[in-house]
């Protein structure tokens, strides 16, 4: 499997996607300096510079969720079906190794690869900012949850693409990840405030779906310290369980439930290559 | 002991949505003795690369059994033993050849000092020793056809499954891909080698077979199955029916051709001096009589052709 995963790396690196981590890492860096930038431009006190930075860090978060989940669909979505179809894999199969091995090998080097990115963004980003007298120790709570991003999005690519080819796969991902996240963003304070059940139940198939939800959650959680005030709070009024279902706590439970559910995801995708023809 | 075994092998792909299901294979049932050189003949869709697909356990069979050295076909003890060059490859373009058969060997669990060793000799035997250190994809085609050679016999496999190995080679790489064959005959190593260029298949291989829609039609020793018929192409002055008689006494079959032309196939080339001497007794003019041994192209397209029929 050490080979498939070193492949896979070497392939990553092939496809530019290492230039495409530098160019993030510059971004990244740049947007840490605003805050400072808009001080020295248009003066300001230090408590202003102080929220700015925490914006440029919970948009920097977001950023490094964004980009590295992306950077994991456009692998995971080519690995199997396109690679056979390009015949990568026609020397690579008959070799003696189980097709798990070769699935669990390119799901590694895909997560590894994303892992290494995710962190050395967070890095540039955290040292960025401590440079300015800022350090952000969150980042760095909320970086095994951000992780968790691309471990999902590329999951399920990988998945799609046991049968389906690297644009159609890569299309049903992000597809089924607007659904979540349309769901969750958008319909999710109509459903509260207005009852519509139709839109609740959605909501709860969304989660099902995909639990972008979850994961939002679990990344919000570490940096509610650094939220902006009015950021991220609950609401004080309204129902206790209109509140809930807007702005749900953290269930304990819910780990178990992303757990249960990339399992699931590489699981099903591991059946679907290990029982279909390849030619 | 057979190298490779199916009996009533059958493949059938079912679409998804709608159409037809398409029979790819249909009760093949195939013996390759171990240590021969093997020809896997057929015309295209006559099931040749889905039966190799099945050997090397990338295609599930509907129905029926297949062997590859006393293993169930896709099983990793088969896998071990075996060596494929597939027809359709891409190879990782982005590594270097050593990098690449490195790679293939580690696939193989081979390592250290004797996969090195064996990198330089299996770059020597297929001609690209000078380029080891080149990326693939500065290959021409056939270079990466001789480095597929290369990536299949590494790991010293006892069954070697060529799918079209010499498709994209000049005259020269093709006696590079007769001489690698040989070589792996004399080690005792049996070799399956689909090609449409039958001449190379005949130059090249102990036994045959030839399969159409998914079923063999004929299967054995090479020699024995041509050596049996010799066609002869004689040209008279004029035909006359005597000379017909006296021919037909000698010759298995006789195809007139024109008035001063007929093909006679006779039983061997030792009936050819007989053949001329009926022409003669019988007052025929004879102009020319030429002897042409029946080649593996004949008996594929009579073989084909007589299915079709």
């Amino acid at each position: 499997m050490g080979v498939i995963i070193a492949l896979t790396l070497k392939e990553a690196m092939r496809r530019r996607a290492f230039l495409g981590t530098l160019i993030i890492l510059v971004t990244l860096y740049g947007l840490s300096f605003l805050p400072r930038a808009f001080k020295e431009a248009f003066g300001g006190d230090e408590r202003q510079f102080e929220l700015g930075v925490n914006i440029a860090v919970l948009f920097g978060i977001d950023a490094i969720k964004f980009f590295s989940a992306v950077l994991a669909i456009l692998l995971c979505s080519g690995a199997i079906t396109a690679e056979i179809e390009r015949g990568y894999l026609a020397a690579i199969l008959p070799r003696p190794l189980y097709r798990w091995e070769l699935y669990l090998g390119k799901w590694l080097g895909v997560m590894l690869f994303s892992a290494a990115n995710a962190t050395l963004w967070t890095a540039m980003l955290w040292v960025s900012v401590a440079l300015q007298g800022e350090p952000r120790v969150e980042m760095w709570r909320a970086l095994p949850y951000v992780l968790l991003y691309p471990i999902l999005y590329g999951t399920l690519a990988l998945a799609l693409s046991s049968f389906l080819g690297a644009s159609i796969a890569s299309m049903f991902t992000v597809a089924l990840g607007a659904f979540a996240y349309f769901s969750d963003h958008f319909l999710r304070p109509i459903a509260a405030y207005f009852d519509v059940r139709l839109l609740q139940q959605i909501i709860w198939l969304s989660e099902w779906v995909m639990p972008m939800a979850t994961l939002k959650r679990l990344v919000q959680i570490q940096v509610d310290a650094i939220l902006p005030p009015g950021f991220g709070e609950r609401p004080r009024f309204g129902r206790p369980d209109v509140l809930e279902f807007l702005n749900p706590s953290v269930q304990p439970f819910d780990m178990v439930y992303v757990g249960v559910y990339l399992l699931a995801a590489l699981t099903v995708g591991l059946l679907i290559f290990w029982r279909r023809d390849v030619q | 002991m057979w190298a490779i075994e199916t009996r009533n092998l059958r493949k059938v792909y079912r679409p998804l949505i709608g159409g037809n299901p398409i029979t790819a294979v249909d009760s093949l049932t195939l013996q390759v003795p171990a240590g021969t050189v093997f020809g896997f003949l057929g015309p295209n869709g006559a099931g040749k690369t889905t039966t190799i697909q099945i050997l090397i356990g990338n295609v599930y069979p509907t129905a029926g059994q297949a062997f590859v050295l006393g293993h169930r076909a896709g099983a990793l003890a088969a896998k071990r033993k075996l060596g494929f060059l597939p027809e359709k490859f891409q190879f990782h373009d982005f590594l270097t050849a050593e990098e690449f058969l490195r790679m293939h060997g580690r696939l193989a669990k081979m390592d250290g000092a004797s996969l090195q060793r064996r990198i330089d000799e299996v770059l020597e035997l297929v001609g690209l020793a000078e380029r080891r250190k080149s990326k693939i994809r500065e290959f021409s085609k056939g270079m990466q056809q001789r480095i597929g050679l290369a990536q299949a016999i590494l790991h010293d496999p006892d069954l070697v499954i060529l799918d079209e190995p010499t498709s994209a080679l000049d005259p020269l790489g093709r006696r590079r891909v007769r001489e690698v064959v040989q070589y792996l005959k004399e080690r005792g190593k049996t070799v399956f080698l689909n090609s449409h260029l039958l001449s190379e298949v005949e130059r090249s291989c102990d036994q045959v077979a030839i399969i159409n829609k998914g079923r063999v039609i004929v299967q054995g020793v090479l020699d024995d199955l041509l050596v049996n018929r010799s066609v002869v192409r004689v040209e008279l002055k004029r035909i006359e029916p005597r000379v017909l008689e006296a021919v037909a006494r000698v010759a298995q079959k006789v195809h007139p051709i024109d008035e001063r032309c007929f093909t006679a196939e006779v039983a061997s080339e030792d009936d050819i001096p007989e053949l001329a001497r009926a022409i003669l007794e019988a007052g025929g003019d004879l102009l020319g009589l030429q002897a042409h041994r029946e080649t593996l192209e004949d008996l594929f397209i009579q073989t084909v052709e007589g299915e079709g029929k």
